[in-house]
């Protein structure tokens, strides 16, 4: 029997507030409202006596961003040591999807390795010749508070990957809103810990509720269904048979003549994890730079002399849809889509990953 | 904290001048450094940036190492210009290296192009010290003129080992040449090599690779008895920066060394 609480909407409140207390707490809130398009909502660290607000779907930004930054101090050297004081963070209104692609961050900072998720938010002293620290540091500091989704952007596909949208791993905490409040779900020996910290406000939820959430959850799954039924998407096992007999397709050429080379897609995906090192001089000081960066950039993969084997915009597409499709698929068994969507509300070139996926699939005739 | 991003200094003890585009540099880091031949590291000027050799020493020698650098771009221009007793940084070692074990009992012919001679003389040191273990060294050698062949001087002295042979050529001659004239590829024939238990290893530009790679197929060597040296934009050196993928593999994490035989049906590899 899962380990799982009901809290009330004020409750939560009083909660919300208290942990900011001792936390750097972040969660989402709704951007201006515009008519012409749906409400987005962004992370943002909010002062006390906000309330809470609950996001029915993932936010804009990729859950990466707490984790690698868009800029990092990678290392000084060499006698000076890199450290970095990390307050104790939670991060509430993350979803089902961020949490699948952000597998394939912990695959690649942890090189597999599990992550911690041990009573206390200590410093992990571990000794690794793989291990990014900086990134394993966060992730011991870090509580992940996911929820279900109740709603759905028009780009959202999860179910087309396989991920449901309510998280089933991967979380410390998960809250599922019921009736007056929510039903909270403990998943890790981090989140058991913080309940215990804060037991007055939680009761064992009772097994009416936990049925009632499941109703909810399959209502939205079924409507879900219905909005994705009619765009026909790829399946997930046929994926990787798509980019290794679709390479030389002319798909890449096509939907590649309106890339501005923004890097966009590359920088808002949740499973995007590529970083360049970059070197610099202040003082006297030697510091080593971590930028993220974009396969679809002109230099990406230029070596020493000039010679660039992704010279062609549309070899650099190809290349971004073979490490998700195919590299991945080999290496951690999983494709490195999580169906959040973002790249294609992003694109200022329109180019959507889901017609590009079926773009393939209807001229390989699968 | 233990970070994977960060160089251990290495002082340039001395400069070796190859040839007019190739030097030697020769390496003494702060603390003994230990790679197997074929593994990589990223080459540090400090402030200014990284670039991924392989070092050109013998794996035996763990107070120095030497890198052979040829001056192609911005780093390598600013190594050049360096003088003895500046500071660098090193990380690594990177890859998986040649595997020496599968390489006992066999005829080895190595060919090389250009400065892929570099990563070359670590591996022929290394079975050179154990050479009782192997059955025949081949090395084939092609640089573009004479003035650009590197290791001069060794070249004549590992000629005269015993189960060694080498042969060089270059593909413009000059009046002072006697030599062969011709790409690599025009030495390849007539190998005393047995196939039966015979296996190589190339390392130089992509364009020679592949010709040097169907070249040996069309003499009859398998996908599996071809080693090659890949090179990409290797950056961090672990698998997690992305740019040095190619189809499912990163070449600084599951390489650089590769047989044929893994890459053979990845889109892209000589480009």
């Amino acid at each position: 029997m899962p380990d799982i609480y009901y809290i009330n909407s004020g409750q939560l409140n009083t909660f919300f507030h208290n942990l900011k207390k001792k936390y750097k707490v972040f969660s989402p809130t709704a951007k201006e409202p515009n008519f012409t398009k749906e409400t987005d909502y962004s992370y943002k660290d909010l002062p006390g006596g906000e309330p809470f607000v609950f996001n029915p779907y993932r936010p804009v930004e990729p859950l990466k961003a707490f984790f690698t930054y868009t800029q990092d101090k990678a290392a000084e050297y060499f006698d000076q040591d890199t450290i970095e004081d990390l307050p104790p963070t939670i991060i509430f209104g993350v979803k089902s999807c961020d949490i699948a692609g952000h597998k394939v961050q912990d695959f690649v900072f942890l090189e597999g390795a599990e992550v911690d998720t041990s009573t206390s938010l200590s410093i992990n002293g571990e000794r690794s010749r793989t291990i990014d620290s900086l990134y394993r540091l966060r992730r011991d500091n870090t509580i992940l508070v996911s929820s279900d989704c109740t709603d759905f952007k028009e780009v959202c596909h999860c179910l087309a990957w396989e991920i449901l949208p309510h998280p089933t791993e991967g979380f410390d905490l998960n809250l599922s809103p019921l009736n007056e409040g929510y039903l909270v779900e403990v998943n890790s020996p981090k989140g058991k810990d913080l309940i215990q910290q804060y037991k007055e406000y939680f009761v064992i939820a009772k097994d009416t509720q936990v049925a009632a959430r499941k109703v909810k959850r399959d209502n939205l799954i079924e409507r879900l269904k219905k909005h994705l039924l009619p765009q026909h998407l790829v399946s997930k096992d046929i994926v990787q048979r798509l980019m290794q007999e679709g390479y030389n397709l002319d798909t890449w050429q096509q939907f590649m003549l309106t890339c501005v080379e923004c890097g966009g897609c590359n920088f808002i995906c949740d499973t995007c994890h590529c970083f360049l090192l970059t070197d610099k001089k202040e003082g006297s000081i030697n510091k080593r730079l971590k930028l993220w960066d974009a396969c679809l950039y002109a230099n990406y993969a230029r070596v020493a002399g000039g010679a660039n084997p992704l010279k062609r915009r549309a070899e650099r597409l190809r290349f971004r849809f073979t490490k998700k499709f195919d590299f991945f698929v080999d290496n951690l068994g999983m494709p490195a889509c999580c169906g959040c969507g973002r790249c294609i509300e992003v694109c200022p070139g329109k180019i959507d990953i889901r017609e590009v996926l079926k773009d393939l699939a209807k001229k390989l005739q699968h | 904290m233990n970070n994977i991003y960060k160089p251990q200094e290495a002082i340039v003890e001395d400069i070796i001048v190859e040839s007019p585009t190739i030097k030697t540099l020769v390496l003494k880091p702060r603390e003994e450094f230990e790679f197997r031949t074929g593994q990589f590291i990223e080459l540090t000027l400090p402030g200014i940036g990284e670039a991924p050799f392989t070092p050109s020493s013998d794996p035996n020698v763990k107070d120095k190492i030497d890198v052979t650098i040829m001056n192609v771009g911005r780093v390598t221009s600013l190594l050049h210009a360096g003088s003895k007793n500046i500071s660098l940084g090193i990380r690594g070692p990177y890859g998986k290296g040649y595997p020496l074990d599968d390489f006992e009992g066999k005829d080895i012919l190595i060919v090389g192009g250009g400065v892929g001679l570099a990563p070359l003389r670590s591996l022929l040191f290394s079975l050179f010290a154990e050479i009782d273990k192997y059955n025949k060294v081949v090395l084939r050698y092609g640089a573009r003129t004479p003035d650009d062949i590197i290791y001069k001087e060794s070249l004549p002295r590992w000629a005269k080992k015993k189960k060694v042979d080498v042969v060089t050529t270059v593909d413009v001659g000059s009046s002072r040449w006697k030599g062969n004239v011709g790409l690599v590829t025009t030495i390849l024939k007539d190998l005393p090599v047995d196939l039966k238990k015979a296996i190589s290893i190339v390392c130089g530009p992509p364009i020679m690779m592949k010709f040097v790679t169907l070249k040996l197929l069309d003499l009859g060597f398998k996908p599996s008895q071809i080693f090659l040296s890949m090179e990409k934009n290797m950056s961090c050196g672990l698998g997690k920066c992305g740019h040095c993928r190619i189809g499912s593999y990163y070449i600084c994490k599951d390489g650089p060394v590769f047989t044929y035989e893994q890459l053979k049906d990845i889109h892209g590899i000589w480009d």
